[in-house]
């Protein structure tokens, strides 16, 4: 007898549930082909096609299988998530330790000019008001992007949190909260930045391609904030200036 | 200047290379006046690591003079004589003012290529591949080194540099190696490997309380140097059985604790197969038999390389003799202030290790004889010229 098992809203998956990462009408499409794919290779493996039966059998399956967990490796291997973005925008996430107090780490923050030092792709952040600033980022390809941002949240040694205003580029928004860390670890500093690429499906297509170079890029500027608080300048290795 | 670079496998040549420059505050240029072959470079130089660049500088065991500073010095002046420890550590992370050196947070600007393979990085290293940041390295007449506020440590006078430079790796691996053992009064220690580290950590085993170290390899000439310099009882693992010889020699119960100084180097037929099939990245036929040797409740300490997989490591038996695994990179700014006043009192001479002298521009015959094990060679020492 197994009673709680009906309570369950979703079959048993073993001891690991994937996580879903694949969006609702993504995830009918991919049942939808998935299943046709699979129909189609069972009828050339009847008719002793087997190779490119098995295939299509293989690859339906799979697709199905998207379809029916929500859950895609080739999405997760590239850092691709379709489920938790918002209004079809791309979401990057990253967290870094830094061995200052919060207060400190959010200082340096709360002057939005000091981003520039540490965020490979912002060329500048110029304050021009109270609340407001104006940023300019080389994107993908030397693309180059302009926008203005109004901070909306905005709490002392905890968090900041900002989105673009009029007509920027590429509309975008951020937030980065300051957590203190057990003992004498410091301050977690954890960042979410949504954007919301221009071009319709296709800007979207090509931003998430580039999505997993960009998630690199936070996180190597996230290490460069690290470096910048805790010793002062930017490391490098090479032997001589370039 | 002068430099050894690494050009492809058993490749290595003596190129004129531009000056290093002061390129961060803290930054001090280092004039090389003595640089070694070190076993691990034999890893660079046999193209089994993957992340090496044409015209990378080799080299992470060096000693030298100041010749200038960053404007951010303030414990070094142009003249200092100073030894330079192979990892490049920041300082000012956790991991630094935790004495855990060599796993620093901030020094290693590739850290994306080992959080990769590793899940997280350590610090950077002097001419180790891009893997361990892309730092050029030792084996040059300059050097910049970072941090030097942070890293280096004075020679004392009168101290010559053919004892200090062993101080900068070797003698640190082999003395932490010896220190994880946590050695009681009464214990035996045993060494796979009789190189460099292998010699420092027996050695060392005797300067922390050992009573017993016995040293096992397959080269006769490392097998006399471990008798003669470290009082080591030796095996042959040719000759013997040594899992059946360590068990008559402790009386049946193991050496308290047992060293792989070996690392992924050692041959068997089962890891060489797998290894050539690239079913396993790491060979660890040595491993295997030091944890079935070791006494219960003792310590497996593990300063030899590895990079990748291992096979039928044995697990059970780790597990069911509650053996204790230390490893990792040396903490070398850790030891130093006290080897240098080991080697001060002559408790310790560490270039009794020293067999091979050469001019840097030598290098690539160095090389060719450390990697063959030719003329009895344990570790070359090169001056650069002018030095």
């Amino acid at each position: 007898m197994e009673p709680s098992e009906t309570k369950r809203s979703r079959p048993r998956q073993g001891l690991r549930q994937k996580r879903v990462n694949v969006g609702p009408a993504e995830r009918k499409a991919s049942m939808a082909g998935g299943a046709a794919l699979a129909l189609t290779g069972l009828r050339c493996v009847g008719k002793r096609n087997y190779l490119p039966g098995l295939a299509m059998l293989v690859a339906g399956g799979l697709f199905l299988y998207r379809g029916k967990t929500g859950h895609c490796d080739l999405y997760e291997a590239a850092g691709v998530d379709t489920m938790h973005t918002h209004n079809s925008g791309l979401r990057i996430e990253k967290v870094v330790t830094i061995g200052l107090a919060p207060q400190q780490v959010y200082q340096f923050w709360r002057n939005l000019e000091n981003l520039s030092k540490f965020m490979k792709h912002l060329e500048s952040v110029q304050l021009t008001g109270e609340r407001t600033s104006h940023w300019k980022a080389v994107g993908p390809g030397g693309l180059h992007a302009e926008w203005d941002a109004e901070m909306m949240e905005d709490t002392p040694g905890q968090q900041i949190s900002w989105h673009s205003v009029g007509s920027a580029d590429v509309p975008n928004k951020g937030t980065v909260e300051f957590r203190q860390a057990p003992g004498t670890r410091g301050t977690e500093v954890k960042v979410a930045i949504d954007y919301y690429p221009p071009g319709g499906a296709a800007g979207r297509a090509a931003a998430k391609m580039a999505h997993g170079i960009n998630s690199q890029q936070l996180e190597e500027d996230l290490k460069r904030l690290k470096q910048i608080l805790e010793i002062g300048e930017e490391i490098t290795s090479d032997r001589t200036k370039t | 200047m002068k430099a050894v670079c690494w050009h492809g496998k058993h490749d290595v040549r003596v190129d004129t290379v531009p000056d290093p420059q002061v390129c961060n505050s803290g930054d001090a240029i280092v004039k090389v006046s003595l640089t070694c072959i070190c076993g691990s470079d034999l890893h660079l130089y046999n193209g089994l690591v993957p992340a090496m660049k044409k015209g990378d500088i080799l080299g992470h065991e060096f000693v030298g003079e100041i010749a200038e500073v960053g404007s951010g010095v303030t414990r070094y002046r142009v003249g200092d004589r100073v030894i330079v420890p192979f990892p490049i550590c920041c300082g000012a992370c956790w991991y630094c003012k935790h004495e855990l050196w060599a796993l620093c947070d901030n020094t290693n600007p590739n850290s994306w290529m080992m959080e990769k393979l590793y899940g997280d990085t350590g610090a950077g290293i002097f001419g180790y591949s891009h893997l361990y940041g892309g730092y050029s390295g030792g084996q040059a007449e300059y050097v910049r080194v970072p941090f030097a506020d942070v890293g280096l440590e004075k020679i004392p006078d009168g101290i010559p540099d053919e004892q200090m430079v062993l101080l900068t790796d070797v003698f640190p691996t082999g003395y932490q190696a010896a220190y994880y053992c946590d050695i009681n009064p009464g214990d035996t220690v045993a060494v796979w490997g009789c190189g460099p580290v292998g010699l420092f950590a027996m050695k060392s085993a005797l300067l922390l309380g050992a009573e017993r170290v016995i040293g096992i390899d397959r080269f006769p000439e490392r097998l006399e140097m471990a008798h003669v310099q470290c009082r080591a009882e030796v095996l042959n693992y040719e000759e013997v059985n040594v899992a059946q010889e360590l068990q008559n020699m402790t009386g049946g119960r193991g050496p308290d604790s047992c060293i792989d100084a070996v690392g992924t180097g050692i041959e068997g037929a089962y890891d060489s197969v797998k290894q050539a099939l690239r079913l396993e990245s790491d060979r660890c036929s040595a491993l295997r038999q030091l944890i079935k040797a070791c006494r219960k409740g003792g310590t497996v300490s593990v300063p030899g390389v590895y990079s990748g997989f291992v096979d039928k490591m044995p697990m059970g038996a780790l597990f069911a003799k509650g053996l204790t695994l230390k490893t990792g990179q040396t903490h070398v700014h850790k030891y130093l202030p006290h080897l240098v006043k080991l080697v001060q009192d002559q408790q310790i001479d560490p270039a009794f290790i020293i067999t091979h002298r050469m001019a840097l521009s030598d290098a690539p015959h160095g090389y060719r004889i450390f990697r063959d094990k030719q003329d009895s060679c344990i570790k070359i020492v090169m001056k650069p010229q002018g030095a």
